[in-house]
């Protein structure tokens, strides 16, 4: 039966690494584009004879690209900081207050996950410019920080911590503000760097709501900026480029964290 | 769930929460009232108006639903969007489970395959459509081996026929992964003593997965399916890098239709109501799921 087993497991394997391969082609084909010298038509015809680091040093010096990255930096890194401390705020007092229409107003939040963002662009777009907040980062940032999936995962982690420890904190005097800064936060570290991981990775990816709400080229994020540099007269090589630029943040946080973010994922079924 | 949601505590203590709790969920509910709730009440009556550009307005009433009724760019859309979810959908979740369970079965590096397989996940939409646009194009990546085998290229965005297919392909490229770790979950809470004992029973691998594993992972299939769904229906980052909803209309889907009624024609009433129907579609597909999830496991 085991040698059964295993004697599959060679066909497996070749099997997975095909998949495997198949699946991470289109970014070698990105990196060896953006990496081949100017005006050589290398894949598919054959690989290049030498790499150069003209072409990503060439869109970063040009097209407004370290702006961009800039503004997709301060999208993504505000965003994570207030929705943590928001999130896990309400989420303890979810889980360790009662004050009325606490249930009433968990729900309320938890429906609007019903909602795609997309059925609200239109009046959250009307609802930013009439407060002048088109092409400001306030307008860009402000409306994507309410977050009920952050909310509710923070609120069911919280209510796992004993009770004991809060009460023993209040018993010897200390504030609430206290017991947050000192004690809640502390206690839901791991979760917060999961869903720091995830909020990042919402931000940096998100295109819809930048697109339309930082129309200006200083104010445009990175996606934004890729997406309208296809238009333009880049060559092939100076687009892959920009492309290997913008990906490079997201491979960073999934190799640093990729433990937390798989687990996590088959825990709590959060979704980008 | 045996354990009450405040916990028992000195009534002492209790005695200030209703305050400080109602203050530590105020910047969240802020924030949810005035770009949340706000702008679904907004949605909803921007529908009955002819909400223009520069803020005035004129009370319509029925006009933009009866509009949508009728109006081919929102028909066509809507069947652009249906195809499309016909496609994406089973493409995404068929990659996800065959997968999941190929990463379930073997023990060789299975971390690593893992991880570079859900490697497309983390990169944006944006990205995936830039790089596949040109894997598309007619001097790419697929037509550029097609030709050295002699073909003749295949115009994969350039042809009606092709271009839901080959936005497809790209969004399942850069999702599957996420499904396949949610269906892995799902294939290791099956306890190994039920697959031995079908094994001992003479079960091929074919009736395993048959009659023991589909029944365990139809739960967590369902779930998969239900965001998939809802992920085609809103589908608008691909298309509009890498056909601006061409050729002609051929993939102009429900969001790129609200996003273009909204901010290239500026009819910001009739987008609204695109938006509510988007909502209205998402609520029912969840509900019909829900419904049909119930009765398989009841």
């Amino acid at each position: 039966m085991t040698g059964r087993r295993t004697r599959g497991q060679g066909a497996l394997i070749a099997l997975l690494a095909v998949i495997s391969l198949l699946t991470v082609a289109p970014f070698l084909v990105m990196l060896v584009l953006a990496l081949s010298p100017p005006g050589v038509q290398s894949i598919p015809d054959q690989l290049p004879d030498e790499l150069t680091t003209d072409n990503i040093t060439g869109v970063l010096s040009s097209h407004g690209m370290v702006r961009w990255t800039l503004n997709s930096a301060i999208y993504s890194v505000v965003s994570v900081v207030v929705i943590l401390i928001t999130a896990t705020m309400a989420g303890y007092a979810f889980a360790k207050k009662r004050f009325p229409g606490r249930d009433a107003l968990l729900w309320s939040f938890l429906a609007t996950l019903m909602v795609p963002f997309q059925a609200l662009l239109i009046p959250t777009f009307v609802l930013v410019s009439e407060l002048d907040g088109v092409n400001t980062f306030w307008g860009l940032i402000v409306p994507t920080l309410a977050n009920s999936q952050a909310v509710f995962l923070m609120r069911q982690f919280i209510r796992e911590l004993p009770d004991e420890l809060f009460d023993a904190a209040k018993v010897d005097g200390a504030s609430e503000w206290w017991v947050f800064w000192r004690l809640v936060l502390p206690l839901t570290k791991p979760i917060l760097a999961t869903l720091g991981v995830f909020v990042f990775l919402w931000h940096w990816n998100d295109f819809l709501w930048p697109l339309v709400i930082a129309q200006s080229d200083k104010m445009r994020t990175l996606t934004v900026g890729l997406a309208t540099l296809h238009g333009q007269n880049v060559t092939t090589a100076e687009l892959m480029a920009a492309a290997t630029v913008s990906v490079v943040p997201c491979l960073v946080v999934f190799w640093l964290l990729q433990r937390y973010l798989v687990n996590s994922i088959t825990m709590s079924g959060l979704k980008g | 769930m045996t354990r009450r949601a405040g916990g028992e505590r000195p009534w002492r203590v209790r005695l200030r929460d209703p305050v400080t709790g109602l203050l530590f969920v105020l910047p969240m509910l802020v924030l949810f009232v005035v770009f949340r709730f706000l702008p679904l009440a907004g949605s909803v009556g921007m529908s009955f108006t002819d909400y223009r550009i520069n803020g005035s307005w004129d009370p319509v009433g029925l006009d933009n639903y009866q509009r949508l009724l009728s109006d081919p760019v929102f028909l066509d859309s809507l069947q652009v969007t249906l195809i499309y979810a016909a496609i994406y959908v089973p493409l995404t979740v068929g990659v996800a489970l065959g997968t999941a369970l190929l990463l379930n079965t073997v023990v060789f590096a299975t971390g690593l395959f893992r991880g570079v397989l859900f490697l497309p996940y983390v990169t944006s939409f944006v990205l995936a459509g830039v790089i596949w646009r040109w894997v598309y194009e007619f001097d790419g990546l697929i037509n550029g081996l097609l030709a050295k085998v002699g073909f003749e290229p295949i115009g994969f965005l350039q042809e009606s026929s092709l271009v839901l297919p080959s936005l497809a392909v790209v969004a399942a490229w850069r999702g599957f992964g996420y499904s396949m770790l949610i269906l892995i979950a799902g294939l290791k809470s099956i306890p190994d003593s039920f697959l031995e004992a079908a094994r001992v029973d003479g079960a091929s691998t074919w009736q395993r997965f048959r009659f023991v594993v589909l029944p365990h992972l139809r739960p967590v299939l369902f779930f998969v399916l239900v965001i998939e769904t809802i992920a085609a229906f809103q589908v608008f980052d691909t298309i509009y890098v890498m056909t601006g909803g061409g050729p002609v209309r051929a993939s102009y889907s429900l969001v790129y239709a609200l996003f273009d009624q909204g901010f290239e024609f500026f009819d910001f009433g009739y987008a609204a109501t695109i938006g509510i129907a988007l909502f209205v579609i998402i609520l029912v597909i969840s509900l019909i799921q829900r419904k049909l999830l119930d009765r398989e496991t009841t």
